[in-house]
């Protein structure tokens, strides 16, 4: 006598087995018995005990976290210190501004790099990498780095290519990003009593 | 194992925005089941290890992108299972198929008191990976056969195969 193999108990036990397996398991007691068998052996490969891993893998996980973070970092202030540079020698260079329209943006476009560069010294006293802080707080201050850094981009491709009325916006976009920036630090250091 | 986590979604929105004691708090909550399964298809702890960190900085950098589509753990086990069948894939040369068809080989005899436990270990980790997705992650062939590059046929001959083999040697323990 035929009996099912192991392929059809097992579409019987998923309901996809042709219509001699689902004829054959109703009258064969021993094909019966061994679906039985296999419904027990699923039931307790389920009920197998938990393992549980032998060490603490989070430390592990955490210093790589930090590391990843410090070097973002570390890229971003090589961004923000040669863009403070470029301001510091704007300015010594913009001594005399042309005179006119052009001399207006000129003054202007210096202006915003000072501020910015100034902007970048209140940051650093809020400690960027030490502070703690709240979600909230954290997505915030995250975002706005974000913010600052596609901007840095967009400076360092186009600042010798863009006319300069378009150059003292982005640089005045940045000051406003860096202020909200300096805001956020300054806020949760003040609420943390830092 | 059945696992019935519930993450508040408090704690989920807080590790989104890198708060690292949510970050930690979801490793807290996750890392036994995590390790379970893929110790369960992994023959070595130490590759289980391996995968249960790898997982983990992969839920952590992309926590951002997690829509709270279905559940977290759905997401996390994805990853997990994912990372567990590449590892199988890498070392599949390494990987010593089926050593429970090699009978004659010394130190392949099966123990008098092998219970499935034990059976299920020696089974190869490309058997351990689909019986233990299908009948206790609740996989089906097809989804199983999409995360192993492979077809839903040999999904379903490798869990019907994985099977008769639990059979076998569980009647010869049983014996013994």
């Amino acid at each position: 006598m035929m009996h099912c193999t192991m392929e059809d108990l097992g579409a019987l036990r998923a309901g996809e087995a042709s219509v001699w397996a689902r004829r054959h398991i109703t009258t064969c007691a021993a094909c019966q018995a061994e679906l039985e068998v296999l419904y027990q052996r699923v039931a307790q490969l389920k009920a197998l005990p938990a393992l549980h891993p032998p060490r603490d893998r989070w430390p592990t996980i955490q210093a790589t976290l930090h590391a990843e973070r410090s070097r973002r970092r570390r890229t971003w202030g090589t961004w923000t210190g040669s863009l403070a540079l470029a301001a510091t020698i704007a300015a010594v260079l913009l001594v005399q501004p042309p005179g006119g329209e052009q001399g207006k943006l000129h003054a202007e476009l210096n202006q915003a790099k000072q501020q910015s560069a100034t902007l970048e010294d209140s940051l650093q006293q809020f400690d960027i990498d030490g502070r703690v802080l709240s979600g909230h707080a954290a997505a915030v201050v995250a975002e706005l780095e974000d913010r600052i850094s596609v901007l840095d981009g967009t400076l360092a491709q186009h600042e010798q290519n863009v006319r300069d009325a378009e150059l003292v916006k982005l640089w005045q976009e940045r000051v406003g990003l860096m202020r909200e920036l300096v805001n956020a630090r300054a806020t949760r250091a003040r609420y943390v009593g830092l | 194992m059945t696992v019935a986590l519930a993450v508040p979604d408090v704690i989920v929105a807080r590790a989104q925005a890198g708060d690292e004691a949510a970050l930690e708090a979801l490793y807290r909550a996750f890392e036994t089941p995590v390790y379970n399964l893929v110790r369960r298809i992994l023959r070595r702890p130490e590759d289980a290890e391996d995968v249960l960190q790898e997982t983990f900085l992969e839920v952590v950098r992309n926590i951002k992108q997690y829509r709270g589509e279905g559940y977290l753990w759905g997401w996390i086990r994805r990853i997990a299972t994912t990372k567990a069948l590449m590892r199988i894939r890498r070392e599949q040369v390494r990987e010593t198929e089926s050593l429970d068809e090699e009978p004659g080989k010394p130190g392949m005899h099966v123990a008098a008191n092998l219970d499935l436990e034990r059976a299920f270990d020696r089974l190869s980790e490309t058997s351990r990976a689909v019986v233990w997705l299908h009948d206790v992650e609740g996989y089906t062939h097809e989804e199983i056969a999409d995360q192993m590059g492979k077809t839903v046929s040999f999904s379903k001959s490798q869990l019907a195969r994985a099977h008769a083999r639990l059979r076998r040697m569980l009647d010869e323990g049983a014996q013994a």
